[in-house]
């Protein structure tokens, strides 16, 4: 009996104890990314130096996105502390207010774009989606921007778009002669006829990134709309294919703090360091066709012509693109989704 | 003598009422561990299911879930759904009637070995199957390279990234579904039946249509039921052969919960096609039940 | 209207090394109940089954009316035929079924109820011409499979051991209302049937059956009383065969001279056919043949006593003792003299095969 009561408050001291420890010392973040070669990429390139530069260690869960991430709120007690996620879900996240607020005293906004950071989240990295073109259905002439890919007597051939509207409705409104920065807000209607027009023409409407490569590669369509990173590894596998970034849209990797995290102020420096442009400007060689969403970065950095040739985000390329507004799809998405998968399936 | 003779009706009726209990008991106590698998796996998730489709993204109580079911985008996937179920099915039919019917027919032996062959295609995941189909079917596929080579056509014909590709997969992986049921209530029906039939004086073909058709409708329902009903909630591969085109209510479930993260808006998706499929079986087994008592009364 | 003679001419019909049927030729006479007898494997069900058109056979001719049919699809015969298990349609009532061979015949509506309902009269059927099938009891579904077969008035009618899923008692009243329809009808009649009480109170003739051959074909009471070898007496009633031996000017039993009142074939090897019935308890030593028995045991039957004795050469044999007999009732331990008269004393010999 004495004996036994004596083991629980051992039990209890020793849970103290270990509670005081990570209070005081090194904390330990719990990040959870969207796994994959892209979370190993994030890691290697951004995440482990950051956490070293805030004096935290990490350990890195995976999720599938928002649902994971609202069900870890709810809970009342998440066990992530930071989560990578697209942009408009980090929006959408922002809105049902399951993140804490950033810190923007520690987290410094400076060299990005009005659209890449919210009350409560900021890209952490960018992408694109570009315009890609089978070297060998193209020969002589290959097209160069989205008008091209809606000019089928100029440019025969199969086309692909994705299944999901993001993206794809911008597109179709530069392909239309929408001005790049009257693009928002999109005109839905006008997108939709012009995907009508289309239509025809459009083989697949491909729903993962691995089945967009598939197609290129296999030469089931001519000439699509696909993420840079993945048309790189198409080309890099020996596929006769080249791509532009002309007319492309830049798209964010975002992080934000869950909404109940006991780390907090970890990890608002944790991600002050993810953005900051010295880490930032890793990316351009470590994560080729990925970029940083910090323009600093290229302040900081120097850089080879052949890395600012294939960074999206090079002042050069990212002139030549778009940025979404990840705000209007949190607003919108629904109803644009249901009326463009009405348009595919019709 | 007289005394022991009143006491008998009653003797030991306690004991055998309490043996009879307890054997009762103890047969149910064998259902047990079913009854808890069925309450765990089916109506627990099924309950849950139906509770979170009567909330909206904000945790309000709403009808909005159900709502937005009749919206055009969900109205046309779910007509869609049931117009490539019935097609995959009517093939399935067509293809899978013949077969049963040649199996039926054999010796008990060779049809087993058969039906090895049959069976083959379950130890293969439907996933490897649908891609060895994409690799096929595709433009630069085998079919379509064949075809050019031995000059038949010039271009590529589209076999794949539409309804076509995603019947043709979807019907691969249902056929044995089809066959099984149908074949086995074949083999129930007694050979003794066409002899009569014969010598009532009906033809091989009128025999068959008149007797064996009508024997094998149950089957035939089970079976194409099966089918039918697995063709409903099919994801896969519509997804990967459909090319974006193929609307299946199964793709709205998916997307809902994978992309937009709504359990709601999943939850009403499903609860809809969990009703939807029980009408569907109820219908059919009545059209069954009618088409076994009316075929062959003309 | 055609008269139904059915001629079998050197039917023969081989599974692998067995033969179902060895050379085979019967002939049927219009109107004629011809039953196929033999245990299980004679062939007689093949044989049924090749008149039907379910079997081919290897090589023979059958004649329906001097008309070939030996290789006519069975659809086009115009046999009816009950089926052992009656094989009526289950997704059909009677009505159905019974209509089914006029549909077939693309008779009129009203031609096929005026023809349904006197068939179902026939066998005593017609108040439940629109039962389900499967709510019907065997004897039943026994008449219902007989009409069928009798609605398009077929020129011959086949039976394939259509009473044997029935029960006793009402096997015996179905047989005596198949031989009424049969006489009213006047169809010719092929029964193929395993039961020798079956055969004898049916039939015109019968044809017994063995290994694929017709051993005997005769009437009934010839098939009984004069068994051309020792498989038909063996096969008909309860028999006993006890052996004789052959000597100068005839054959003796237990070293007396039988008295017979045919003259025997001249063959070494002969048995002396017992049937119970036939042993009588008063006899003459002039006259009759006397057999003597040590009795076993004695049973009270209420309607008479069962008294089993051991015969000469081991044989053991179970006779009834009315009570109206006057001799005493023996007891277990005695011998009991009895008597066969000469027109009782078959002597057969080993069949051919």
């Amino acid at each position: 009996m004495h004996l036994r009561r004596f083991a629980f408050a051992g039990l209890i001291g020793t849970a103290a104890i270990c509670a005081a420890s990570s209070a005081f010392a090194n904390d330990t973040l719990t990040v959870a990314g969207l796994g994959g070669n892209l979370q190993k990429d994030l890691s290697a390139t951004l995440w482990q130096p950051a956490a070293a530069g805030a004096g935290v260690s990490i350990s890195e869960e995976t999720q599938d996105g928002i649902a994971a991430v609202r069900v870890q709120v709810q809970s009342g007690s998440p066990t992530w502390d930071v989560v990578h996620l697209g942009a408009d879900e980090c929006a959408v996240g922002g809105k049902e207010g399951l993140f804490e607020p950033l810190d923007y005293n520690v987290v410094k906004s400076d060299g990005f774009d009005k659209k890449a950071y919210g009350k409560d989240w900021i890209a952490t990295n960018t992408y694109s989606v570009v315009l890609a073109w089978r070297t060998d259905a193209y020969k002589d002439k290959h097209p160069t921007s989205w008008k091209d890919f809606w000019d089928v007597k100029a440019f025969p051939g199969r086309r692909a778009l994705s299944a999901y509207p993001q993206e794809m409705m911008e597109i179709t409104l530069l392909g239309a002669g929408v001005a790049k920065d009257a693009l928002y807000p999109l005109d839905t209607k006008l997108a939709l006829e012009r995907l009508k027009e289309i239509k025809p023409n459009i083989s697949v409407w491909w729903s993962s990134g691995a089945q967009s490569a598939q197609i290129l590669k296999d030469k089931e369509v001519d000439m699509m709309a696909i993420w840079g990173s993945r048309v790189a590894s198409v080309i890099k596998d020996g596929a006769p294919v080249e791509f532009t970034y002309q007319d492309g849209l830049l798209g964010y990797g975002c992080m934000a703090i869950l909404k109940g995290s006991k780390n907090v102020a970890a990890a608002q420096k944790f991600i002050a360091g993810v953005v900051s442009p010295e880490i930032q400007a890793r990316i351009p060689e470590m994560m080729p066709y990925y970029g940083p969403s910090n323009s600093l970065a290229f302040k900081v950095g120097k850089f080879s012509p052949e890395v600012l040739a294939k960074s999206n985000m090079s002042p050069e390329n990212v002139a030549k693109q778009t940025p979404i507004d990840t705000n209007w799809w949190r607003d919108n998405s629904e109803l644009v989704r249901e009326d463009y998968s009405l348009l595919m399936s019709n | 003598m007289s005394a022991a003779a009143d006491e008998a009706p009653s003797l030991n009726v306690e004991l055998l009422g309490a043996d009879e209990r307890r054997h009762r008991f103890a047969m149910f106590g064998l259902s047990v561990p079913a009854l808890l698998l069925v309450a765990l796996v089916l109506l627990a998730p099924f309950s849950w299911l139906t509770w979170l489709s009567l909330f909206d993204a904000s945790g309000a109580l709403s009808s909005e879930n159900y709502a937005r079911l009749l919206r055009p985008a969900y109205i046309n996937s779910f007509l869609s759904t049931l117009e490539v179920s019935a097609l995959v099915t009517g093939i399935c039919v067509l293809l899978g009637y013949p077969v049963a019917y040649l199996l039926s027919q054999l010796s008990q032996r060779t049809a087993q070995i058969l039906l090895v062959f049959i069976i083959l295609p379950f130890w293969t995941s439907v996933l490897v199957r649908t891609y060895a189909w994409l690799v096929l079917l595709q433009r630069e596929g085998i079919i379509n390279t064949w075809l050019k080579q031995l000059g038949l056509i010039s271009e590529s014909l589209p076999l794949v990234n539409n309804l076509t590709g995603t019947v043709i997969g979807m019907v691969h992986v249902m056929l044995p579904f089809l066959i099984l049921p149908l074949y086995s209530s074949m083999r129930a029906i007694d050979p003794v039946y066409l002899k009569a039939a014969a010598n009532c004086g009906a033809s091989p073909a009128q025999a068959f249509r008149q007797v064996f058709l009508p024997l094998s409708a149950p089957g035939l329902g089970a079976g194409g039921a099966l089918t039918f009903v697995l063709c409903l909630g099919f994801y896969l591969t519509p997804a990967l052969l459909g090319g974006g085109r193929v609307a299946m209510w199964s793709t709205q479930i998916a997307d809902a919960v994978s992309k937009f993260a709504n359990w709601g808006a999943a939850s009403a998706l499903s609860v809809a096609l969990l009703v939807v499929t029980s009408l569907i079986l109820l219908l059919m087994r009545w059209g069954v039940q009618r088409l076994g008592t009316s075929v062959g009364e003309h | 209207m055609t008269s139904g003679a059915l001629s079998i001419r050197n039917v023969s019909k081989a599974f692998g090394a067995f033969r179902a049927l060895d050379n085979v030729s019967v002939d049927i006479e219009p109107g004629e109940f011809l039953t196929l007898l033999g245990p299980s494997g004679s062939g007689k069900t093949t044989l049924l089954n090749v008149i039907a058109g379910f079997e081919r056979p290897d090589s023979g001719s059958l004649m329906v009316d001097g008309v070939e049919f030996i290789t006519r699809p069975p659809h086009k015969r115009d046999l009816g035929m009950v089926f052992q298990n009656y094989a009526l349609f289950p997704h059909m009532d009677v009505f159905n079924n019974v209509a089914y061979p006029l549909k077939l015949r693309r008779r009129e509506p009203a031609d096929i109820r005026e023809r349904v309902k006197q068939a179902l009269d026939v066998v005593q059927m017609a108040h439940l011409s629109a039962r389900r099938i499967t709510e019907l009891s065997g004897g039943q579904k026994q008449r219902v499979a007989l009409a069928r077969a009798i609605v398009f008035e077929p020129k011959l009618l086949l039976m394939d051991e259509p009473l044997s899923a029935l029960d006793k008692n009402l096997r015996e009243h179905m047989q005596i209302e198949l031989k009424r329809l049969h006489d009213r009808l006047g169809m010719t009649t092929v029964y193929v049937t395993h039961d020798q009480q079956e055969a004898l109170t049916m039939s015109n003739r019968i044809a017994v059956l063995r290994n694929g051959r017709i051993v005997q074909l005769d009437t009934p009471t010839n098939i009984y009383d004069r068994p051309n070898c020792h498989f038909v007496a063996g096969f008909m009633g309860e028999t006993r065969m006890l052996p004789v031996s052959k000597t100068s000017n005839g054959y003796e039993l237990a070293g007396r001279p039988l008295k017979l009142a045919l003259p025997p074939s001249p063959v070494d090897e002969q048995w002396l056919v017992i049937r119970p019935e036939r042993l009588g308890w008063q006899g003459d030593d002039e006259r009759d043949n006397r057999i003597e028995g040590l009795v076993v045991d004695v049973v009270y039957r209420g309607d008479s006593h069962s008294i089993s004795l051991k015969l000469p050469g081991d044989h053991e044999i179970s006779i009834r003792r009315a009570p109206t007999e006057s001799k005493p009732l023996p007891e277990p331990g005695q011998t009991l003299t009895l008597w066969l008269r000469p027109e009782a004393s078959v002597l057969v010999q080993d069949s051919a095969s």
